[in-house]
């Protein structure tokens, strides 16, 4: 089995290698059929372990497979954990990854960048596997990092465009925050726990869960609520919570296959599993947990509010993105650990899908994304509605389809937490329902009815597609929206009450909101059907028919009150000001900063003084030095005898105590 | 008369290599016509089969034979592996060089070859009249080859400057040996280790030798001040022939102060302790500041070989297997990095048209940024910038320095280290910023383009995987 | 005490002589000085009963080397004046130098520390009453086996070296190659010409 865990992230990886350097010269297609091959095999690999894991009896497998340096007793490592938790993301990724690259071919069909891309998201897959495969700190790092990186570079792949390179240095400055706490977290964990290594540090924190440090004064700190909370802002980070999310809405500046591969299905999703790879940590922090859930509901209300003003159908579904990681923090931060993982996997199709298909609809309509411009597609792209619409009808949480199972036993779950902030969370979340039905149905009414007011422009491209880019686009889409309609019904019942993920998730019996909620649990059917019972479906039900009325019946309802409710409007607008808070507070003061510290610092005082200064000492020293290398060569061997009395002063020196 | 009949299996490597060197010189005479193809592809085969000789006949043991004259243990593997990987690297870069000069002889590879051999004989040296004996071998075999152009007065003058010092140096060594002889009585290094260690310290005549075998060892390391010769050498030889010189003999003087002080004589580290200090200390300073008002490239690297050296004798200093470890990788991949730098001055010269001065690398980004890059990667290597080799050679040995409480030591290394990225710093930019009208596209051969290519990758790739080299040299000191 | 009169003499002619040799004004006066100082080293060998390497040194170094030595000083005119430019000008400090090697060369030896405690192994003939060359050859090939071949390749080397620095094929010169002369034909060098003898005008 070795073999094949050493395969599935070395695959993609060989892969970015061989498009990156000779895509030129294998050509476009050659580069985008090795790209796909190689992501295939880790797909079809993955698979090969998840079968391992569920029917194959297969155990755990924990081993360093290269030790890259040992430092004392610290030992830094390449090594893979592979359990039920990763072997389900191993999947998640590979697969949505694969669906991605196919797209892709249609996507960038016209894109002078299109080996380079390949080579990114191969990369990219390389790295998220690494990340999720880990067994110790360095390595999660590593793949943090490279994830982040490849991030960096696709935001910013059309570099030509003034406002893909702001947002992609947006994305990377804001990671650097999140960044910043991580590794003070790892830190901690590595000074505290004297490991990297997940086991071992996970025993010695049961063993103590009561250690402290005083970091200010004389106040003692619980050492694994400060760690787990550091982490927790490396999470925050990456996976885009308030307020460290400003940068996802930006990054919608790549393109849209990278949104839904990196953007919505799985980089920003490396948070959660981080969480709940460190659940041995987090249970034992009631305050971590509840900081957790806070965080997670506020973001999962708050931002899906901004995403009712937005046009851009990449940035509604981009804070519908933010909302859904709220809502799998939120079920982290209650302790159901597999219900967040499980949100993770079920939001990961159909997010996935929804951002394939609005991509499909921006080529189609030659690279349009606002949604003013656009209404009534369903004439002209009826594969893409109708999976789009299985995507929507998903991320509301309609009964029967995925994401209903999976937002429902969050919602439930947390309704059940005994925690600081629970009941917070849990008005948040639900609330938050309304609100995504509503977003989410004003997108569907407005690209795909009501009435059309695409450009004529935009029209007559749409005829003059090549003819294989919109099926190669519509086919990811078709195999996106299987899973996104019917997944939940395999996978519910083990995954969350069936203790599939073992040993791998831990939770504190205390802390076990999922085993309350098991009684209620009688197979994927019952839960469906009891829709009824669940305040979630009318919230659900009355977005919907909201976005209805508004946007179909009475269209003109709206005008009237963005103008009454201006104030709120401007808020949404203008996002919290958290943007402006950034970028003028912190952005203009750090700058402010470093330009005083530069002009005085470095210009005057390290560069004038210290580097040239120095510089121009030595250079003068050896100027006059040099005469003592004259080509003589009774000079060289006359320093030679006097190298050799000085040692010899030395040696006799030493022996008759002139030195002591 | 108790005579024990030498175990040859042993000595395969050497027997081989010798034997190879004598085949060589005769198929020579009779395929001259064919710019001595033969000898070079046999050349190339000899070390490749001596490495694996030498890899599976000695790794893992621990033998003495010939009567207490030779040694086989996993330090001579690992140094000859090392002189042989080298010097197969050597003859790939030079044939290109000689062939556009007119200098493509046979005897260039013999010679090159029973140099290694002499090399050799002093990393599996049991007895101190084998390591001088191999000594001489490697030494002869220099001269000669510094004087290889026998129509450049530089490289005659050269040679005969490193001719009469090598053999004052010799003669110090020498002198030095036999007053450990006459304390001691053997010639054996084992025998000596022992006596060295119980006398040990007190005994005035065992020191006094000592010092002359100080000299010896730093004559060929070239250490402050016993490194007049290198700059004229460096400058003085064909470019083919420095290249050779500056890498594997590096490793066989590892192999010198390791067999005859760091083994024989440990008993005395108090005493040669503070002398490599200020050898060390000296080279660091003459080294990195001579350096920087350097204008040829090959004098250049000459003034950071010695500045290098003296980051090197810092492993020795420490005087722990750990040191030692360090020093023995440093050897190694300060070997490699100068292997590519010489290179690249072969690469950039050509007939008539020799690229000595640091201006002639002036706007290469230009002319061919592949080997920009590799440029960048051996002088940031050189600099000691993470994730190139460079880096960990130093790492390690400030680290082992630090370890023995000598942490003033490692802060003045790091200060000349800083010092040192200066010129190195200074050729990036001409690489990198600095313009020159007219430069036209590169022209090498391609068998010099993939050597050198391949030479950068693997500084780069030994500098983030560098721990099998690391656990080879740790083995090498049975750690 | 008659062989330290012996010795003291000897050892007296050849610390002269050695000087004389980077004195003597004279380069083939230098070499002769350095073929007495041989002698007088090899009879201080023969005194200690290290006979083959007295008779080896004269032998080699003085019958091969020194004459071949001798020859090259005397067919290069070498013109000794610019060499001596120097000399007084580092004397002063070549002296110093000396005199503090000396001072500290001599606290080192007169500590008389030389004695161990070591029992020195190999020894003279006189412990064996074998003779000395027999010790010798008796050992070179079997204990020694090792560096002797060693020494070998160097003097290989040597004559690669010299070879290599000194054999030039230039294309101008002239020389003869014998087995061209001796393959030659007839024809090759005799051509039969017709001669119509000359007319009477």
């Amino acid at each position: 089995m070795e073999t094949v865990y050493l395969a599935i992230p070395l695959a993609p990886l060989i892969g970015a290698i061989v498009v990156g350097l000779f895509g030129k010269t294998l050509g476009r297609s050659v580069s985008h059929w090795v790209a796909i091959a190689a992501v295939a095999v880790s797909t079809v690999l993955s698979f090969i372990v998840l079968r391992e894991m569920l029917w194959g009896g297969g155990q755990p497998y924990n081993d360093t497979v290269y030790t890259w340096m040992v430092l004392g007793d610290l030992r830094f490592e390449v090594g893979f954990l592979i359990d039920r938790l990763t072997a389900l993301m191993m999947v998640t990724v590979t697969s949505v990854s694969l669906m991605v690259h196919i797209y892709t071919i249609g996507y960038m069909h016209d894109d002078s960048g299109y080996q380079r891309f390949f080579s990114y998201i191969n990369l990219f897959t390389f790295a998220m596997l690494m990340l999720v495969m880990a067994n110790n700190f360095l390595q999660l790092f590593f793949g943090w990092e490279a994830v982040g990186l490849v991030s960096y570079l696709l935001i910013g792949f059309w570099y030509q465009k003034e406002s893909a390179v702001f947002a992609n240095l947006k994305a990377f400055l804001v990671n650097r925050v999140g960044d910043f706490g991580f590794l003070l977290g790892i830190a901690a964990v590595l000074m505290y726990f004297g490991s990297l290594d997940y086991q071992s540090v996970f025993q010695s924190a049961q063993a103590s869960p009561d250690m402290t440090m005083s970091i200010w004064g004389d106040a003692e700190w619980s050492v694994i609520t400060v760690a787990c909370i550091l982490l927790f802002i490396g999470a925050m980070g990456k996976s885009a919570q308030a307020p460290l999310h400003v940068w996802l809405p930006d990054s919608m500046e790549g393109p849209t296959p990278i949104s839904a591969l990196i953007h919505a299905a799985t980089m920003v999703t490396a948070g959660i599993f981080m969480v709940a790879r460190m659940s041995p940590l987090f249970e034992l922090s009631e305050t971590a947990l509840s900081v957790v859930l806070v965080i997670g509901a506020f973001t999962a209300f708050f931002m899906g509010l901004i995403g009712l003003v937005q046009n851009d159908i990449k940035r509604v579904i981009a804070y519908s993105t933010l909302s859904q990681l709220g809502y799998m923090f939120v079920g982290l931060g209650a302790s159901a650990y597999a219900a967040g993982i499980f949100h993770l996997m079920t939001h990961a199709f159909f997010k996935a899908l929804l951002f394939l298909g609005s991509g499909a609809i921006i080529v189609a309509l030659h690279h349009e994304q606002d949604m003013r411009r656009m209404g009534n597609l369903r004439k002209y792209l009826p594969i893409t509605h109708i999976t789009m619409l299985i995507g929507t009808l998903a991320l509301i949480g309609t009964p029967f389809f995925s994401g209903y199972y999976s937002k429902d036993i969050i919602i439930e779950a947390v309704g059940h937490a005994h925690r600081a902030g629970a009941t917070f969370a849990y008005w948040m979340v639900l609330l938050g329902v309304f609100v995504t039905a509503l977003y989410s149905f004003r997108l569907y009414f407005m690209v795909f009815w009501g009435e059309e007011r695409i450009d004529p422009h935009a029209k007559e491209h749409m005829s003059h597609l090549p003819r294989y880019v919109m099926p190669v686009m519509e086919w990811p889409l078709i195999l996106l929206a299987i899973p996104s309609l019917v997944i939940a019904w395999f996978t519910a019942g083990p995954v969350l009450f069936g203790g599939y993920f073992g040993d791998a998730i831990f939770v504190a019996p205390a802390n076990d909101t999922l085993a309350e909620l098991a009684g209620h649990w009688h197979g994927p059917v019952a839960f469906g059907l009891h829709f009824w019972a669940s305040p979630a479906f009318y919230l659900a039900l009355a977005g919907f028919l909201t976005a209805w009325f508004l946007y179909i019946k009475q269209p003109g309802l709206l005008p009237a009150i963005q103008s009454r409710g201006r104030l709120l409007y401007e808020v949404l607008v203008r996002k919290y000001g958290f943007d402006w808070l950034w970028i003028n507070l912190f952005g203009g003061v750090g700058r402010g900063l470093g330009r005083l510290l530069w002009r005085v610092g470095d210009v005057t005082l390290i560069d004038g003084l210290i580097v040239n200064g120095s510089a121009r000492t030595v250079g003068r020293v050896a100027g006059v030095l040099r005469h003592l290398q004259s080509g003589y060569l009774f000079h060289y061997a006359f320093a030679m005898i006097i190298g050799l009395l000085v040692l010899l002063t030395i040696f006799i020196g030493q022996w008759r105590g002139w030195f002591a | 008369m108790n005579f024990q009949m030498p175990d040859f299996s042993l000595a395969l490597p050497e027997l081989w290599v010798a034997t190879m060197a004598c085949v060589i010189l005769v198929v020579d005479l009779f395929a001259r016509g064919r710019e001595s193809a033969p000898a070079f592809y046999l050349t190339q085969l000899t070390l490749l089969v001596g490495i694996w000789l030498a890899i599976d006949a000695q790794w893992g043991r621990d033998a003495v034979t010939f009567s207490g004259s030779y040694v086989a243990d996993n330090l001579a593997v690992v140094l000859k592996v090392a002189m042989m990987g080298l010097g197969l690297l050597a003859f790939a870069y030079s044939r290109d060089y000689l062939r556009q000069r007119d200098l493509l002889k046979g005897e260039f590879y013999v010679l090159g070859l029973l140099g290694i051999l002499g090399m050799m004989v002093m990393a599996s040296a049991h007895s101190m009249l084998t390591m001088y004996l191999g000594l001489e071998l490697l030494s002869l075999c220099q001269y000669a080859l510094v004087a290889f152009n026998r129509d450049s007065r530089m490289g005659s003058e050269a040679a005969m400057k490193y001719f009469v010092l090598g053999a004052l140096s010799s003669g110090l060594l020498l002198y030095g040996l036999s007053m450990v002889y006459g304390v001691t009585g053997s010639l054996d290094l084992g025998v000596i280790r022992e006596a060295a260690a119980g006398v040990g310290a007190q005994n005035i005549m065992l020191a006094f030798g000592l010092t002359f075998v100080v000299v010896g060892v730093a004559f060929k390391f070239g250490a402050v001040p016993f490194h007049m010769w290198i700059p004229d050498v460096y400058q003085g030889a064909p470019t083919a022939v420095t290249l050779y010189i500056g890498t594997a003999p590096k490793v066989a003087a590892v192999a010198l102060f390791m067999r005859l002080i760091g083994e024989g004589l440990a008993g005395l580290q108090e005493h040669w302790e503070l002398m490599l200090v200020i050898l060390a200390v000296g080279s660091l300073a003459v080294g990195n500041i001579f350096a920087l008002v350097q204008t040829n490239m090959k004098r250049l690297l000459a003034y950071s070989t010695i500045s290098h050296v003296g980051f090197l004798l810092l492993g020795f200093i420490a005087g722990t297997p750990e040191g030692y470890t360090a020093a023995l990788f440093y050897a190694v991949s300060y070997s490699l990095m100068a292997a590519g730098a010489f290179g690249m001055v072969i690469l950039l010269s050509r007939r008539g048209f020799e690229a000595e001065e640091v201006e002639d690398m002036k706007g290469l980004n230009d002319r061919h940024s592949g080997f920009a890059f590799i440029m960048l990667i051996l002088m940031f290597s050189m600099t000691g910038v993470p994730g190139t080799v460079g880096f960990y050679a130093k790492w390690l040995v400030l680290k082992a320095v630090i370890d023995v409480d000598m942490v003033w030591l490692a802060v003045v290394a790091v200060i000349f280290a800083v010092i040192g990225a200066f010129y190195y710093l200074r050729v990036l930019k001409m690489v990198y910023f600095d313009r020159v009208e007219g430069g036209e596209a590169l022209q090498a051969p391609a068998g010099l383009r993939v050597v050198l290519a391949g030479n950068g990758l693997a500084v780069l790739i030994l500098g983030i995987f560098p721990d099998s080299l690391i656990a080879a040299c740790a083995a090498a000191f049975g750690s | 005490m008659i062989e330290l009169i012996i010795f003291y003499v000897f050892a007296a002619v050849l610390l002269f002589s050695a000087t004389m040799v980077i004195t003597a004004r004279n380069p083939v006066h230098a070499a002769l000085f350095l073929v007495l100082t041989f002698f007088n080293s090899a009879a201080l060998w023969l005194m200690a009963e290290a006979e083959f390497l007295g008779i080896a040194l004269v032998l080699v170094y003085v019958g091969a080397v020194m004459v071949l030595f001798l020859f090259v000083v005397m067919m290069l005119d070498i013109n000794v004046a610019p060499l001596r430019e120097g000399f007084a000008r580092y004397l002063p400090l070549g002296i110093l130098v000396g005199v503090v090697m000396v001072a500290e060369m001599a606290l080192v030896v007169g500590a008389e520390q030389l004695d161990v405690g070591l029992t020195l192994t190999g020894g003279g003939a006189a412990d064996t009453g074998e003779s000395n060359t027999r010790l010798i050859g008796s050992v070179l090939y079997t204990v020694y086996v090792y560096p002797f071949e060693i020494a070998s390749l160097v003097l290989l080397v040597a004559i690669i070296a010299a070879i290599m620095l000194t054999l030039r094929r230039r294309p101008g010169t002239k020389h003869q190659d014998i087995s061209q002369q001796v393959r030659v034909r007839k024809a090759d060098r005799l051509r039969m010409v017709d001669l119509p003898s000359e007319r009477r005008e």
